[in-house]
């Protein structure tokens, strides 16, 4: 599944005090089994984005095009199950008596027989390191395990599109590694994953392609390296490292990800010693 | 990030009717809601009309939006007018149908009822479109203030209606996060029965309730923390100054309703 983005403007509470324009203007193709890291300071429009990939938001004016065809030309219910949204601090939205309940609404909704829902709880609650919780309340759950529960509950759908948004913020250190892992290891299996993140080590991490929005503008997209390289103010802490180090030994090369960072580094060292 | 244009928000634009004093918009509006159970002619409403026309007009909101604060209410308006004229039995019989008949009596009380609530509804939202929340409070516990000797919480009242008002835009923008959230797993509002569509806000109720008593617990937390002890020796940011314009407001109004009565 592709999703293309056509000069998308958005504008909310038009004709108000209230008018704000979120979106000025993005165009932007989220390919097939890639993961896409879109970064931006707070309020560079990277939620109002993420809310037009499954319809939730309609463009102001712009194009949202799925596989060619206009969004507006396909139902909001199917396009929801292709397109999972996961919201920022989606734990909010938890709200069924036990976990297992609260992951089978989604695919419920889709229509799918019983014996296909609980497969496909059990198993995403799988994916998520959950299983142990199905029986819980989710409202008793740590604040990492909500955040698994909740992912879980939109990746049930067993979406082609997997949006995440800030899926990390406020998240332990050891959970963060989990959902990181979860995002490689869904792009193995051929789902996209676009994630939004102001944490640019993580998105270094796992993206294949890096967006960098501003004031609602797409100000550079392309691969991490390129678009980390290119601009040093929205770079991980490993292209910071490198970067100064690329004058005096260009055979450093353009490292993204932690352990190319290390190899390179360790590479340079021992050229010297 | 939304902007509803609900019944009670505070519409923040410089104008005359927001530099008042809030004692003395508070006190006006509550003449007005007075005086319009008191008219009872056809002259009497069109006079208070014309002052909401012209108040409107001077608080700088733009009528359109205006006339989006009174929606929520448009509907049980029409109701209660509509009960009035098929039910009501006196005067000339002007219609028959059936069994439905319509009266002039009942024509004329539906009018009449439509317009005053219209009217109450439009002037408490002027109060609340042009004061904000706080300085509505603030007004409401200074009004309250001689009340206090007889141990009557004026303070705590006003605080809880500062809270309660300043949490309404929160909550309204939680409960669309959430449906949002929802939506996207496939929930849907608008299909089927009432009982249908009423077990269907059940995902998105259970989670703002919680999250209104978790939000109510760190509000109380952060008011402690930063030394919050009630009413005793707390000062004010913004004082409140009655001024001759005020006064000026506050006979007007009276005015209006005596001669609406009047009429």
């Amino acid at each position: 599944m592709r999703i293309e983005l056509e000069n998308v403007r958005h504008v909310y509470a038009p004709g108000t005090p209230f008018e704000v324009e979120a979106l000025r203007g993005v165009s932007l193709a989220i390919e097939p089994e890639e993961v896409l890291g879109i970064v931006g300071g707070t309020g560079s429009g990277k939620s109002t984005l993420v809310q037009h990939l499954n319809l939730l938001l309609v463009p102001t004016s712009g194009r949202v095009l799925v596989d060619g065809a206009d969004v507006r030309t396909i139902r909001g219910r199917e396009l929801r199950g292709r397109v999972g949204l996961v919201f920022q601090f989606p734990e909010a939205a938890l709200f069924a008596p036990t976990v297992e309940e609260d992951v089978a609404f989604a695919p419920r909704r889709l229509g799918l027989s019983e014996g296909e829902v609980h497969r496909r709880v059990g198993e995403t609650l799988g994916l998520l390191g959950a299983s142990h919780l199905a029986g819980r309340s989710p409202f008793a759950l740590s604040g990492g395990e909500k955040r698994r529960v909740a992912i879980a509950g939109v990746l049930a759908m067993a979406p082609e599109v997997l949006v995440l948004d800030e899926p990390t913020a406020g998240l332990d250190p050891a959970t963060r590694e989990d959902l990181l892992g979860v995002v490689r290891a869904l792009r193995e299996e051929g789902t996209s994953v676009v994630m939004v993140s102001h944490d640019l080590d993580e998105v270094a991490e796992v993206a294949d392609r890096v967006c960098v929005l501003e004031n609602g503008e797409v100000r550079a997209v392309g691969a991490p390296e390129e678009v980390f390289y290119a601009h040093p103010t929205t770079a991980p802490s490993t292209v910071r490292v490198v970067r100064p180090l690329r004058g005096p030994h260009p055979e450093v090369g353009r490292p993204v990800r932690f352990e190319e960072t290390l190899a390179a580094l360790k590479g340079l060292l021992e050229g010297r010693v | 990030m939304t902007a509803g244009r609900t019944l009670g928000q505070f519409y923040p634009v410089a104008s005359l009717l927001h530099g008042l004093d809030p004692r003395a918009k508070i006190l006006g509006t509550a003449a007005l809601a007075v005086g319009l159970f008191l008219v009872d002619s056809a002259a009497g409403f069109l006079l208070i009309s014309a002052v909401v026309v012209l108040l409107v007009a001077a608080s700088r909101i733009p009528p359109g939006t205006f006339v989006g604060f009174l929606r929520p209410v448009a509907f049980i308006v029409a109701l209660t007018a509509l009960f009035q004229v098929f039910f009501s039995r006196e005067g000339e019989l002007l219609l028959e149908w059936g069994f439905v008949q319509v009266h002039e009596g009942g024509l004329v009380r539906g009018l009449f009822l439509a317009s005053r609530i219209l009217l109450l509804v439009s002037t408490a939202a002027l109060l609340t479109a042009t004061t904000a929340p706080v300085a509505l409070a603030d007004g409401i516990e200074d009004l309250l203030s001689p009340l206090k000797k007889a141990r009557f919480p004026a303070h705590e009242l006003a605080m809880m209606i500062t809270i309660a008002l300043r949490f309404i835009p929160t909550l309204h923008e939680e409960a669309q996060k959430i449906t949002r959230a929802q939506a996207a797993r496939g929930a849907d509002f608008s299909e089927g029965g009432p009982i249908r569509r009423a077990r269907a806000l059940l995902p998105v109720l259970v989670p703002l309730t919680i999250g209104a008593f978790r939000r109510a617990d760190e509000l109380a937390e952060a008011m402690e923390s930063r030394g919050y002890r009630g009413d005793e020796g707390r000062t004010r940011y913004r004082e409140l100054r009655f001024r001759t314009r005020d006064a000026l407001v506050l006979c007007a109004a009276a005015l209006v309703v005596f001669a609406g009565i009047l009429l």
